[in-house]
């Protein structure tokens, strides 16, 4: 409801987060320039990408103020996406061939 | 729009003029009738195209009178080619399973009872729910449309399996712009689908009226309910997997082709991309959509069978239980489709043992009806013999389920009838009898007037023997070595099963024959129907406690109904007989009052 | 009264309380997200799986100043929509009609750099199916992934700016904005998994 009643401006939080965020980010930047493995690489900027997402999920859309929506959301998108990782042995398996195979 | 604190704003008046009140109608009863009206017309088309397939399977040679119009090319002479064939069969696959077994049992009867079942006055995004059907009217008439381009609709199958389905004309007959239009229409049915579930999971959510809990909602929008969250991301993944096809079609790209692949002596051009991509994308939706066909069903044949029964199922919240992990459990499996395709055997390990667990809630819900069954005196009506045929169908074509959850055994089976017969009886036929089930039981809410109770007998004996005379000998050929799709085996290796695919053939023509019943007493009840009291089931739910019948155009007239009842209050002392329906605020002393 | 009446006054004792105390609109925009992720998931889990099975996947890129700039603005858009969020929750207008439009500007900019950095490499030879580099997946999988994208961000450009004028007009309030805005943030979300997958590991050393 547009009121002005009852209303406590978050926007010193959302600062503090949107910080946050340019940091994980430029962490990103240093890693992809850093000297590891390309396996090491993802692994690392896929998790930092997951905090940014779980940071934006919470504070700026608000997840964090509405517990039952975020079990709901939680709950039924990362079973999606689980779901969704069966098929990587078979992407492997095409460059490498089969390893007990050979 | 002012103030949206509470619920989105149902709002639209009643229409006045032709076009708004039939064609382009806001009221989710109309686009209810559209839905079904569309299936209506795509059941046909797809059972005419069985039956030209059926009579190739059993007399190859037969010049069947006036095919050469359909296709020139198909079929010289009036003898359908082997091409024909599979170009016929995959148009009745993606016919059935898409516009007939999806819209049918969930797009059509949810459009019409989830908001009233729920107590609503009509779905929070009207305009949304008419564009949903709209666009996948639009589909539809796309994927038609392939018969009539040059080399006629595609012949990959409703899987359209790569690397035959990316690589153009060059694949075969239907290959070029058959694949185009069928991704095209598939890629256009999954933004139908989406807009629907939207609609169906927020009114489900958001618009239940004062009393009605959610577990006060009948199985049936249950049912839709657990769908509509199924289709929300089953579809979502197909549309990505179907614009990738198209892309390899149309804009050179190699998502699902793979390199130096050589096909009738020709180096293909394409490089570098991955076949099994293509079904890993394809099944995660597919399977799903194994459920999103038969789970809807399930829910309308527990509704109308309590009904019948006279009193609740043994539990409504383990019913509920075992759809939802049906639901769940049907993304975890889709590979056992995949078993055969050359997926890392580790894999089918992962997907063979959830594919064995799946078969526990299946089990459970059936357990639940038969136990329900035990002892009951059931009314025996045309709706209630459809639910009972669902039940024997589900289970029938269930049993066979164990054979193919285990890659062991499937190996062998997968590419014979075996896998026809199981999922033409699990899905196919056991959905269709929770649509006709669904009709029978809904028709007089829907037009005021009964349909032909003898009919309706008849129509289900005759395509319930039908139906297992055709589908039960699948399993037998699946066992003698019959392969599927490549239908000059049969001629060519297998004589002795000649005789009885003549017997099939002419066992699909008598069921699909007697599906003229069932028209008959569609059209002629519509207008000549006895009328229609409000309650002619005695039954408990909201759907029968709307002031006029048909429903008003807001449902429940100027105030929403209050609900103070579990669903089924049924073999209880009420002042109406044995039940109580869910807005009477009369007290109910039963065992079955769980919410 | 009506139920379309009752929807209009908020919240009534005609029905249920909405399901997690959630609006039919906001809950839709919420379910779109989830099929959303499920859409992208299916793009990125195809180039991961296409990347994976090929051996000379091309690593093109050379700089991130621009990719680090498309960040940098999408992030910051993100920002200003809740500052015009914030705005109309306290229900002042003006600020929130402008920030609302500096977002979309924001996102217009992004737009732009991004389609300069496409035409840069087509420039160089990159289509859809073939690169200078290596394997032309590459060119298909950068192209579908971040044309999807774009694709989203120009929907919320013009939805913004829609939006925007409707809730000046008064036809629109505060909480049509903030489901607008949710949709602006899943945009920048994506972006968030976007770079690091399709153009940080794609760097070249």
């Amino acid at each position: 409801m547009a009121t002005a009643e009852g209303h406590r401006s978050s926007v010193g939080k959302y600062v503090i987060v949107y910080v946050i965020l340019l940091v994980i980010a430029a962490l990103q930047f240093v890693i992809a320039y850093s000297n590891i493995s390309g396996g090491q690489m993802f692994t690392r900027m896929l998790c930092l990408a997951i905090v940014e997402g779980v940071l934006a999920l919470l504070f700026f859309m608000h997840l964090a103020d509405n517990r039952g929506l975020l079990w709901f959301f939680a709950i039924f998108t990362v079973f999606v996406l689980l779901t969704l990782q069966y098929g990587w042995t078979d992407s492997f398996r095409l460059l490498d061939g089969v390893q007990w195979a050979k | 729009m002012h103030d949206m604190s509470g619920h989105a704003a149902v709002h639209h008046g009643e229409p006045t003029s032709f076009i708004h009140k039939h064609v382009f109608s806001l009221d989710h009863k109309v686009i209810g009738k559209q839905y079904y009206g569309l299936a209506l017309v795509a059941v046909l088309i797809g059972m005419v195209l069985s039956w030209l397939m059926r009579i190739h399977l059993g007399w190859t040679n037969y010049a069947i009178p006036g095919l050469h119009l359909l296709s020139a090319n198909g079929a010289p002479g009036n003898v359908m080619t082997p091409e024909y064939y599979l170009q016929l069969m995959t148009m009745h696959a993606t016919i059935m399973v898409f516009f007939v077994l999806t819209t049918a049992p969930f797009a059509a009867f949810g459009n019409y009872f989830l908001p009233i079942q729920a107590g609503a006055e009509d779905m929070p995004f009207p305009h949304f729910n008419m564009m949903s059907f709209w666009v996948t009217f639009t589909g539809f008439l796309v994927l038609v449309a392939s018969f009539f381009v040059s080399d006629g609709p595609t012949l990959g199958g409703w899987t359209q399996y790569a690397p035959l389905s990316a690589l153009g004309p060059v694949g075969g007959p239907g290959e070029g712009w058959g694949v185009v239009l069928w991704a095209t229409s598939i890629a256009i049915f999954c933004v139908g689908q989406l807009l629907g579930s939207l609609n169906f999971i927020t009114t489900t959510l958001d618009m239940r009226c004062k009393g009605m809990s959610l577990w006060r909602l009948p199985l049936s929008a249950w049912g839709w309910f657990i769908t509509s969250c199924m289709g929300l991301t089953a579809f979502a993944v197909l549309m990505p997997g179907c614009i990738l096809l198209i892309l390899d079609h149309v804009a050179g790209t190699s998502f699902f082709v793979p390199s130096n692949l050589v096909l009738n002596d020709q180096l293909q051009p394409h490089s570098g991309g991955s076949t099994l991509l293509w079904q890993h994308l394809f099944w995660f939706f597919g399977h799903p959509e194994v459920y999103i066909a038969i789970v809807p069903g399930m829910g309308i044949v527990s509704h109308v069978l309590i009904t019948n029964l006279r009193r609740p199922m043994l539990s409504h919240r383990v019913l509920v239980y075992s759809m939802g992990a049906l639901g769940v459990l049907s993304y975890m499996v889709y590979g056992h489709h995949m078993f055969v395709s050359g997926m890392n055997p580790v894999s089918s390990l992962a997907f063979s043992f959830p594919t064995l667990v799946i078969t526990i809630p299946s089990t459970i819900v059936v357990l639940i009806w038969l136990g329900s069954l035990y002892g009951a005196k059931i009314r025996i009506n045309a709706a209630s013999l459809f639910a009972l045929g669902f039940i024997s169908m589900f289970i029938s074509g269930g049993v066979s389920g164990f054979f193919l959850a285990q890659p062991s055994t499937d190996i062998m089976l997968h590419a014979t009838y075996f896998v026809v017969g199981h999922f033409h009886l699990v899905m196919g036929v056991a959905a269709m009898f929770g649509i006709f089930a669904g009709t029978y039981f809904w028709f007089p809410k829907m037009y005021g007037r009964m349909m032909n109770e003898t009919l309706g007998k008849i129509h289900f004996w005759c395509t319930f023997v039908g139906a297992y005379a055709i589908f039960m000998p699948f399993h037998y050929l699946g066992l003698a070595g019959n392969v599927r799709r490549y239908q000059a085996f049969v001629a060519d290796y297998m004589q002795p099963l000649i005789p009885l695919h003549q017997f099939i053939t002419v066992a699909a023509l008598f069921t699909g024959a007697v599906q003229v019943i069932f028209l008959y007493n569609l059209i002629h009840s519509r207008f000549a129907g006895q009328q229609a009291t409000d309650n002619p089931w005695q039954a408990t739910s909201l759907e029968w406690s709307t002031p006029t019948t048909p429903p008003p155009h807001n449902n429940f007239g100027d105030t929403l109904p209050e609900v103070f009842h579990d669903p089924y209050q049924y073999g209880v002392q009420g002042s109406a007989g044995d039940y109580v329906m869910q807005t009477s605020p009369e007290q109910v002393n039963s065992p079955h009052d769980e919410a | 009264m009506s139920q379309a009446e009752i929807t209009m006054a908020g919240h009534s004792a005609a029905m249920e309380r909405p399901a997690f105390s959630v609006p039919a609109k906001k809950m839709a925009m919420w379910l779109f997200i989830i099929a959303d992720t499920a859409t992208f998931a299916g793009c990125l889990v195809a180039y991961g799986f296409l990347r994976n099975a090929t051996p000379n996947w091309p690593r093109p890129f050379h700089s991130i100043t621009n990719v680090a700039l498309m960040t940098f603005i999408l992030l910051t858009s993100s920002l200003t929509m809740l500052f015009g969020i914030d705005g109309a929750k306290a229900g002042d207008k003006a600020k929130a009609l402008r920030w609302t439009m500096i977002t979309a500007a924001l996102g217009a900019v992004f737009a732009l750099l991004h389609i300069r950095e496409w035409l840069a490499l087509i420039d160089e030879g990159m289509t859809l199916f073939k690169n200078p580099w290596g394997t032309g997946l590459f060119g298909s999988a950068f192209f579908s992934i971040t044309g999807l994208h774009l694709l989203h961000v120009t929907g919320g450009v013009i939805a913004l700016i829609a939006v925007g004028i409707r809730y000046n007009g008064g036809r629109y309030n505060a909480d049509d904005l903030e489901i607008t805005g949710l949709y602006w943030h899943f945009v920048d979300l994506v972006w968030m998994f976007v770079v690091p997958l399709v153009y940080l590991l794609n760097l070249s050393h």
